[in-house]
């Protein structure tokens, strides 16, 4: 018996797939298989009890032994044939999508309306205005009359009909006021245009977006707790802020929003000047004349009003060391800005 | 603005705080600083020398033989400096002493003679730039004295950008910045030092009338017997030239100093010159040289200081130069005077001739510095140690606003603005220190407002609490968040339709989304054949040929596909962004367009095929703006040049045009792309009105399977499928669940001008499967009706 098992372990090494371990099968363990014909042809009559219970148990074992080896070959070999199968196929999953048809949005539209929904958030409508604008939105309605300084800051582009390309988002504060009323929180982004010579940091088309909120007791400490959380929405992370006096003829008082340098943490590097801070948002307190232009009483509500240069925060999230690119119309910029939602 | 600390530490003392220190917290409580500037003097070893002799040298003519007395010793020396002459008072440098150059001074030989050490500019001595002439000195200083007495080897500027002033003409001088120093460390400040005017007052009274009382507030003036030409003092010479200015002689310098430390210019006249003054507007057209001696074009409104019936000075802007002082001058008529912003601002920007002065006064000086200015210059004469005498009382026309003016704040307006409680006594005495009277009076703060403020920086109650503010340190406020009751955010719907195309054109078909300018450039609407009409145009184009504004978006994005074709074979672009139309009454529709514009060089299929997928990019965008399926209608003749019949079709919802869209005719195609073909659209956005939410109704899913039976229908290519398609919806049939197009064919075996037009009907029941009976007598209606119709089956 342990010579039929060594011949069977010798049969299954060779056998090399399932229709070779089957035949192998059947010279064992078929109806006229050895192991099978080893029992038939055994006459048990002529063995003593001790005898037949000693073969039966020597028989019953070979046969489980063959049984098991036979199955171990048998799945060794179906594997080894799916593999093969699998590896005609031949497919290379490491090759690049195909069909692609993914475009490009405009680094500052990507950027405005990452800003909308995070004000939409912070409870903040979103209004747009004209980039045609009279002269009285745009200067007399916030604080700047006719020959003052303020407007030297701003090179307009006048039209012959004596309206104006709006030289800031802020044009809309009184529109905004006249038709809506008070309490208000609302943001207006938008196209801005000043007359001035480009170079890689001066455009004369650019964006901003500008904020207004108007109620009751609106305080400078409100002005400076919502430009942190919403700095901190807008940079994903804690930042820290500083407010020092600035002049805008619509604010009063008038500041300058500095954000600690997110690069150097306010060490001072190169992207801040070494000051540690970047001037990130002009604001203040809404000027009482700018109110009542708006109808609103400054008695009984007061306001704040920021503005954000939407084309600089575009080209400090995406690093965009030139202006120009912007209106540029090459679309290997743009394409660098995928359709990102 | 550059702040001399030199000259800041004759009212405050700040010296033992770190300049930075200085700088930070005039940035956090005042104006920014853009930069801090250290001024190095090279005055050591440099004495005050006399040129006792000056003769020529005949080799040199631009040279001198001088010999310099200091006192002690002699030297002889060779000096090219225009202004060397006999009894000049100058620095000057002995053998061994080194100057601002680095240069150390050695006996040396020019032109032939020997030259031990050398009179100095104040280029050389590092006080500035300046290097046409010698610093001249005093002749009151003695020879040989060391020039370091009165030259400091070291100051710092603290340079502050203008624009940040804008609204403090305080801060254009130095006295204002040295208050808010004081303010801000909390330390005193020393008054300026000015004589007592009234001590004058038994003069006579200079004849002075104001005409203009609108435009001239305030004009004072007093007439003075001085040795104008002699040179200022030495402290006056270093601080102006600390500050880039170059000095000339006492009487200029000392106006000069005057507007740099109170911000109030003055002006010196030739006292023999002038005898009676007017302020008056010019009147009528007319010129006027000004002291650099360029002829200004007037208009009658322009304001001008008269003596009699000349006009002397542009008032405000720049003096005359027919009464200009000189070195020779020994009479001279001071000037302080207050101008109307507005007016000054006017002139100066008309003639491009922005002065300091102008630029002071443009911010509205106060007028009591028509008083500060004339007695301050009173005070810096007597200082310089110069003999001179008061002619007349100082005479002054029009109010000089000398007093505080009362304004009452409750303190709940402080501590609402801050939005915490500021205590009062703090405000209290910071208001205090930047001079302004400020009392306590229960829950209100009395103030006087100082007339060193002019009104339009300080005059309401948010003024005065910003003044606070600022110095207390809005870094001390603690932030809070606003709370309101919620309200409903309304959807801003034009700017959703805005970003619903811009993901529809860029996330499922494509197109990069660019930005072009508002303008067009007349040249390319020549190149295109486009004549707008009547547009919107600007007054001062960014460029002569860009003056229109644009009524449609297409013709920049047109321009884009000439650049672009060289780096890309095909592409996809759009735009969307404000187009402008005129109106009546001078006024302007404005709307929201959106185009776009799709490039495939030659090669990249057919036209059809091409302005297909374009459409079906469209489609798309109709379905999500509107939840509605978007029509197209051929369009016929239109004065756009894109609009080619044939080539172009109107875009309609519903029975409104909302836009347009084509392929380029070949003619304009070659001219926007050279070569290739140009798929374009524009759509007004405006105009496509629909529920932002379109409604949708479900349809229940068949039970039974399908069925469905292809068709290959000839029809005339020039009645188009939108004919072929008019024909089969009248074909109607139960068992019809769908009509689906499937693909058009153009090409061999077809009878000529006939196209084979592909359509699978689906045939289903809702309550069985069809039968082979069914779908046969489905069949036979059709092929009955398709030749009632007269169209053959391919």
């Amino acid at each position: 018996m342990d010579e039929i098992l060594e011949q069977l372990r010798r049969d299954v090494a060779a056998a090399t797939d399932s229709k070779q371990v089957e035949q192998v099968r059947v010279k064992y363990l078929g109806r006229k298989g050895i192991i099978t014909t080893l029992a038939k042809n055994t006459d048990f009559s002529r063995l003593s009890s001790e005898e037949k219970r000693s073969f039966g148990q020597r028989l019953n074992a070979l046969k489980s032994e063959a049984e098991q080896l036979l199955k171990e070959a048998l799945e060794k070999a179906k594997a080894a044939e799916k593999d093969l199968v699998r590896k005609v196929a031949g497919l290379d999953l490491s090759l690049p999508g195909i069909d692609r048809r993914l475009g490009s949005i405009h680094p500052i539209a990507l950027v405005q309306m990452e800003l909308e929904e995070i004000f939409q958030g912070m409870g903040f409508r979103v209004l747009t205005g004209y980039e045609v604008e009279l002269e009285y939105y745009n200067f007399d309605a916030l604080n700047i009359p006719p020959d003052h300084p303020a407007r030297d800051m701003q090179d307009t582009f006048w039209l012959d009909n004596g309206m104006l390309l709006r030289t800031h988002t802020s044009a809309n504060q009184v529109r905004a006021l006249e038709t809506y009323g008070v309490p208000l929180r609302a943001i207006f982004p938008g196209r801005c245009f000043r007359n001035e010579a480009i170079d890689a940091s001066h455009e004369n088309t650019f964006y901003q977006l500008e904020g207004l909120l108007v109620d009751r007791d609106i305080s400078v400490a409100h002005l400076i707790a919502v430009m942190k959380t919403l700095l901190s929405q807008v940079f994903k992370r804690e930042v820290t802020v500083r407010l020092r006096p600035g002049f805008f003829p619509f604010v009063e008082p008038g500041f300058e929003l500095d954000v600690q340098c997110l690069i150097c943490g306010g060490k001072g590097c190169a992207t801040c000047k070494q000051t540690g801070w970047i001037e990130l948002i002009p604001c203040g307190l809404v000027h009482p004349k700018v109110l009542e232009f708006g109808r609103v009483d400054p008695n009984i509500y007061s306001g704040f009003a920021f503005g954000m240069g939407l084309t600089r925060m575009a080209m400090m999230k995406f690093g965009i060391p030139d202006i120009r690119l912007f209106n540029s119309g090459d679309i290997r910029f743009y394409e660098q800005f995928p359709a990102a939602f | 603005m550059k702040i001399s600390l030199d000259w800041i530490s004759d009212y405050v003392d700040i010296n033992d705080i770190p300049v930075d220190v200085v700088a930070d917290r005039l940035t956090m409580c005042t104006a920014e600083v853009e930069d801090v500037l250290e001024v190095r003097r090279s005055v050591a070893q440099v004495v005050v020398g006399e040129v006792i002799d000056c003769r020529d040298i005949p080799a040199a003519p631009n040279l001198k033989l001088v010999t310099v007395d200091c006192g002690t010793r002699r030297f002889q020396t060779v000096c090219g400096a225009p202004n060397v002459r006999k009894g000049l008072k100058a620095p000057f440098a002995p053998p061994g002493t080194r100057l601002a150059n680095g240069v150390e001074i050695a006996v040396a030989e020019v032109s032939g003679h020997r030259s031990e050490g050398v009179l100095c500019s104040p280029a050389e001595l590092g006080m500035s730039r300046w290097h046409e002439g010698l610093l001249e000195c005093p002749p009151s200083l003695p020879n040989g004295a060391p020039l370091a007495q009165w030259i400091p080897d070291r100051d710092v500027l603290i340079e502050i950008d203008n624009k940040s002033l804008t609204h403090r003409p305080d801060l254009w001088g130095h006295y204002g910045f040295a208050r808010e120093l004081a303010a801000i460390f909390r330390r005193p400040l020393r008054p300026l030092p000015v004589v007592d005017l009234s001590q004058y007052d038994h003069l006579p009274t200079y004849p002075l009338t104001v005409d203009d009382y609108e435009n001239c507030p305030c004009y004072g003036c007093i007439d003075l017997r001085v040795r104008a030409g002699v040179p200022a003092p030495l402290v006056i010479q270093r601080r102006l030239h600390a500050l880039g200015q170059r000095t000339f002689n006492l009487m200029v310098d000392l106006t000069n100093y005057i507007m740099w430390e109170i911000g109030q210019p003055t002006h010196a006249f030739d006292g023999d010159r002038v005898h009676a003054i007017r302020v008056a507007p010019l009147g009528k057209p007319g010129t006027f040289v000004t002291l650099d001696g360029q002829e200004r074009q007037l208009l009658p409104d322009d304001l001008l200081i008269w003596n009699e019936k000349e006009p002397v000075a542009l008032a405000g802007v720049m003096g005359g130069l027919e009464s200009e002082v000189t070195p020779t001058t020994t009479h001279v008529l001071l000037e302080s005077a207050n101008f109307k912003a507005s007016r000054i601002r006017r002139t100066s920007v008309r003639l491009d001739l922005r002065t300091e002065a102008a630029q002071r006064f443009e911010k509205g000086q106060p007028p009591v510095n028509v008083k500060i200015g004339t007695a301050r210059a009173l005070q810096c004469l007597i200082d310089s140690g110069e003999p001179f005498e008061v002619l007349s009382r100082f005479t002054v026309a029009g109010d000089l606003k000398e007093a505080p003016r009362p304004l009452s704040i409750p303190w709940r307006t402080v501590d609402t603005m801050a939005g915490q409680k500021i205590p009062r006594q703090e405000a209290v005495g910071i208001l205090r220190h930047l001079g302004f009277l400020a009392e306590e009076k229960g829950e209100t703060l009395e103030v006087g407002i100082p007339a060193h403020r002019s009104e339009k920086d300080i005059s309401i109650p948010a003024d005065v609490v910003e003044e606070i503010l600022r110095i207390y340190g809005y870094d001390r406020i603690e932030p809070r968040l606003p709370e309101g009751p919620m309200a409903a955010l309304p959807v801003n719907v034009g700017l959703r339709k805005e970003h619903q195309a811009r993901r529809v054109l860029a996330g499922a078909h494509g197109f990069v989304e660019v930005q072009n300018y508002v303008w067009l450039d007349d040249n390319w609407l020549a190149e295109l054949g486009y004549q707008p009409g009547e547009t919107l145009t600007l007054k001062n184009p960014p460029a002569q040929t860009c003056r229109r504004l644009r009524p449609v978006l297409l013709p920049n994005l047109l321009a884009l596909v000439r650049p672009n074709r060289a780096h890309r074979d095909m592409f996809r672009i759009f735009e969307i962004g404000r187009v402008f139309r005129p109106q009546a009454n001078d006024g302007c529709e404005e709307r929201t367009h959106l185009a776009g514009v799709s490039f495939r060089s030659s090669g990249k299929g057919d036209q059809e095929e091409h302005f297909r997928s374009i459409r079906g990019a469209l489609e798309d965008l109709g379905a999500v703006l509107t939840g509605q399926a978007l029509r197209f209608v051929a369009g016929q003749d239109s004065p756009f040049p894109w609009c080619v019949p044939g080539y172009w079709v109107k875009i309609l919802l519903g029975d409104t045009t909302v836009g347009a869209a084509g392929v380029l005719d070949p003619v304009l195609a070659r001219v926007v792309a050279l070569e290739g073909q140009v798929v374009w659209f524009e759509l007004d956005l405006e105009a496509i009105q629909a529920p932002i939410y379109p409604v949708v109704h479900y349809r229940p899913l068949a039970v039974y399977p399908r069925s469905w039976q292809d068709f290959s229908l000839l029809w005339d290519v020039t009645k188009g499928f939108d004919s072929l398609e008019a024909v089969l919806s009248k074909f109607q049939h139960p068992l019809i669940s769908e009509r689906e197009f499937l693909y058009v064919f153009k090409g061999k075996g077809l009878p000529q001008g006939q196209a084979s037009y592909t359509f699978r009907y689906w045939l289903a029941a809702p309550d069985h499967t069809l039968t082979g009976e069914e779908i046969e007598g489905f069949r036979t209606a059709f092929l009955s009706f398709l030749q009632e119709n007269g169209i053959s089956l391919r």
